[in-house]
Parts: C-alpha cells; sequence; structure tokens
C-alpha cells in the first residue's frame, strides 16, 4: 500500500540537480566543457566534474563525425561558448582519439578544497595531453643497492654460464 | 519569562473581552442605578483582579520531572554514534610518504604537478599572445637541452627553461 508521496522522495533517482534549474545546469556544464576543451584539464567540484565527463566523452563522438557533419558542427556551436575552440576539437582532439572506441577523458579525485567549504574536488583531463601525468609511472631507480646487488648477481650467472658453455 | 509575560497578556485581554462584552450586552449589574438601599450595597464584583495561577492555564507545557543524573548524561554523550568515526582509509603515498586518503591523489604530489602545469600554460599564454587564439596543433612541452623528435614533427613547442623533472616522462 502506497503510504508516501512519490514526489517528495528520490530513492534510484539518477538525474541530478546542479545550480537553479535545467538550464542552468546545462550552461554550467557548458562553461566547464569550454575550459575543459580549451585547457586540456581542470579542477572542479567531483560531481561538476562527473556530470562533464559525460557530455565530453559526447562531444568528441560527435567531432569523430567530421568536419563535415552538420549535426556535429551544430553541437559543437553549442557547446563551446569560445569559438576559436571549435577548429581545435575537430583537427586536434578528433584525431588524438580516432583509434580509442571510448575512454577519452581521465577523472581522478582530489584531497578537499582548502576554502571554508571544504568542497570534495577532482581533477579531469583529457587523455594525451601535455602537461605532467596525474599517475606518474613508477620507475625503479637502478642505484639502488638492491638493483646494483641484483644486477651484479645477473652478471656472474652471465660469466659463469659463458664460462661453462665454452668449456 | 517571555512565555509566562504572553500567557498573562493573553489571559487579560480575554477578561477584558468578556467585561466589554457583557458591558455592551447589558448583563453588567456593577454600573446600574445606585438604589438607596440599607445594607450591604455590594455586589459581587467579577473576580479579575487575582493573578492568573499556573493551575488554571490553559497551556500545559512539557518540562523535564527529574534531573537528570551525571551516570546517565554520560551515557548519552559518550555513545559510539556520537563519537567521531575512525578514518580506516588513509595510507602514506609511495612517492613521497605524505598521507592520504585511499582512491584520492597526493596533496603534495599534485601540488608539484600544479605548479609545473601553471608555469606551462603562462608560456602557453605568452606564445600565444592575445585571448582567444588556440591553434590547431598539438601542443609538446621540451625542456633544456631536448630537440623535438619525430612524433613531435608539426606540434607547437612549448619550452621550458628547466631541467626535465624526474616525475615528468611520458
Amino acid at each position: 500500500m502506497r503510504l508516501t508521496l512519490r514526489a517528495l522522495i528520490s530513492h534510484g533517482r539518477v538525474a541530478r540537480r546542479m545550480g537553479l534549474g535545467p538550464e542552468s545546469r546545462i550552461n554550467m556544464l557548458r562553461n566547464i566543457l569550454t575550459g575543459l576543451v580549451r585547457h586540456e584539464r581542470i579542477e572542479t567540484t567531483r560531481v561538476r566534474a562527473d556530470e562533464v565527463q559525460f557530455y565530453a566523452e559526447k562531444l568528441i563522438d560527435y567531432a569523430k563525425k567530421g568536419d563535415t557533419n552538420e549535426k556535429s558542427m551544430k553541437m559543437a556551436d553549442f557547446w563551446l561558448t569560445e569559438k576559436d575552440l571549435i577548429p581545435k576539437l575537430f583537427k586536434v582532439l578528433a584525431p588524438r582519439f580516432e583509434n580509442q572506441p571510448s575512454g577519452y577523458t581521465r577523472m581522478a579525485r582530489l584531497p578537499n578544497r582548502e576554502n571554508l567549504d571544504r568542497a570534495a574536488m577532482a581533477v579531469i583531463e583529457y587523455k594525451g595531453n601535455p602537461f605532467p601525468p596525474l599517475f606518474p609511472v613508477k620507475q625503479d631507480n637502478e642505484l639502488n643497492l638492491v638493483n646494483q646487488l641484483l644486477k651484479g648477481y645477473r652478471e656472474e650467472q652471465a660469466q659463469l654460464s659463458a664460462t661453462e658453455s665454452k668449456s | 519569562m517571555s512565555l509566562t509575560g504572553f500567557v498573562r497578556f493573553l489571559r487579560q485581554s480575554l477578561q477584558r473581552l468578556e467585561s466589554d462584552f457583557i458591558q455592551a450586552v447589558g448583563l453588567d449589574r456593577s454600573l446600574g442605578p445606585a438604589l438607596a438601599v440599607n445594607g450591604p450595597s455590594l455586589l459581587p464584583q467579577p473576580n479579575n483582579s487575582s493573578e492568573p495561577s499556573f493551575l488554571d492555564s490553559i497551556f500545559w507545557m512539557a518540562v523535564p520531572k527529574k534531573r537528570r543524573t551525571i551516570e546517565v548524561n554520560r551515557c548519552r554523550r559518550r555513545n559510539p554514534n556520537k563519537m567521531i568515526k575512525v578514518k580506516t582509509n588513509i595510507e602514506p603515498c609511495v612517492q613521497c610518504g605524505n598521507l592520504k586518503l585511499k582512491h584520492t591523489l597526493c596533496g603534495f604530489c599534485y601540488e608539484k604537478i600544479q605548479k609545473e602545469t601553471s608555469l606551462i600554460r603562462r608560456q602557453i599564454q605568452n606564445m600565444e599572445g592575445r585571448p582567444l587564439n588556440t591553434p590547431a596543433v598539438e601542443t609538446v612541452v621540451l625542456f633544456e637541452n631536448e630537440t623535438p623528435g619525430e612524433a613531435d614533427q608539426g606540434k607547437r613547442i612549448v619550452e621550458r627553461s628547466r631541467k626535465r623533472p624526474s616525475w615528468f616522462n611520458l
């Protein structure tokens, strides 16, 4: 028996509310997306980064269809408020992700903002950007003691096997 | 304090309304023509002047019956649901050793990356000159004593006048 008001409970609703309303949400996401296309790596709140990720990937999908496609051009024209980014989108970002089917963006969580609001932050970037990597590749240093000893051991083994094969 | 005053005010205004109504209707005997009678001419006065006691008050307010003992208070205040929860998702960063949350980037390492990124962006800004002047080519960052390789042909080169940091190699 339904005892509760459907409108007041939001169990299972996945659509997020941002800003002053749906139009405000789209405008906000448009600004963030323009910033992302311009700078290729931006820092925002976690929720905004999550929302923008979907739109960023869809924009690349449209851009991949090509410059001459009318729908793609309309989409790019709507979503990018700074019009000098439209050539960048079609000539730089679309060819970069030619061989990838999906997953053009990467989102990583950051520690909370230092302000009074302590907002949960995230950084979102297009893969293949020229900046330093967020997840640095772990490289073993050859000059460690352990690595030097292992290197010496390997060389000794190589020498022994060489002398054995000779004799 | 103001609540009891408010209650008193309400009660007095109600009584005033009541007496006004009675005078208007004419049921009030105290202002009638005074007859020359011997004897007690005192007519029973309506009981207006006595202070309204709390027992007559219409409002019954909820009030604690007994003082909460310190033992009971301690039980409530030190109950686990009021204590600060222990975080088990703190771990040291592999690169720098500072503490960080799991599934979150290390703040120290990200500071380094952020500073370098802002310096690169400043360089890009100088190269572009005016705002809204993005070229439609890829960008590559080269440090001191580095020459563009074959993969860097046709890309815009951003020069940084420092040695390549160990954490920036791709």
